[in-house]
């Protein structure tokens, strides 16, 4: 019990993340406007950052602490340019 | 360790909360950046490695650093897109 997280408090986290999922993968198909789905993929990325975690966490190795890092720096990179383009493109 | 549970279970707490208020862009970059600090907290608290603390000190300097910047650049071209030299996608937004 003390090694290892309990299994009520990760399907409880799943869950969350999941419900979280849910109501981004919600705004990402029926935002306003383009830049809604540039924010709602924004934080779908950190959802999917925290399910990798969590995920970690249940099956008990760290090496999946690495992927985070990689989903972070893609994700901005990948905001940045689809901004940039929307402006230059109405500018 | 089982703290770090419960700093898991409050980061999703976190994630799932800011969701509804979704109408503000500018909502939607603290709350998440803040559930990621809490779950990378938890996590490195549950290996309790000196390899895993430095990975999530990674973590959260990066996301730290990129959220405002991705924030700022999505409000800055739809302030542009506000100011409509060109019509098309707004064209395209009526019909839906």
């Amino acid at each position: 019990m003390e090694d290892s997280v309990s299994n009520t408090v990760l399907v409880i986290a799943f869950s969350m993340l999941l419900a979280a999922l849910v109501l981004a993968f919600a705004r990402l198909l029926k935002g306003p406007s383009i830049n809604d789905r540039i924010a709602a993929m924004d934080l779908i990325a950190a959802v999917v950052m925290g399910f990798v975690l969590v995920y970690s966490v249940m099956i008990n190795k760290s090496i999946y602490f690495d992927i985070p890092v990689i989903i972070s720096l893609i994700s901005f990179i990948g905001t940045v340019a689809v901004s940039t383009y929307l402006k230059h493109r109405y500018g | 360790m089982l703290a770090g549970a419960f700093f898991i279970l409050v980061a999703a707490i976190g994630i799932v909360r800011f969701k509804d208020l979704y109408s503000r862009l500018h909502a939607s970059t603290k709350a998440p950046s803040f559930g990621i600090f809490l779950i990378v907290l938890g996590v490195s608290l549950f290996f309790n490695m000196p390899i895993v603390y430095l990975k999530g000190f990674f973590i959260i300097v990066f996301v730290y650093l990129t959220a405002p910047l991705a924030a700022h650049s999505i409000v800055k071209s739809f302030k542009d897109k506000e100011k409509g030299k060109s019509t098309f996608f707004r064209n395209n937004e009526k019909q839906k």
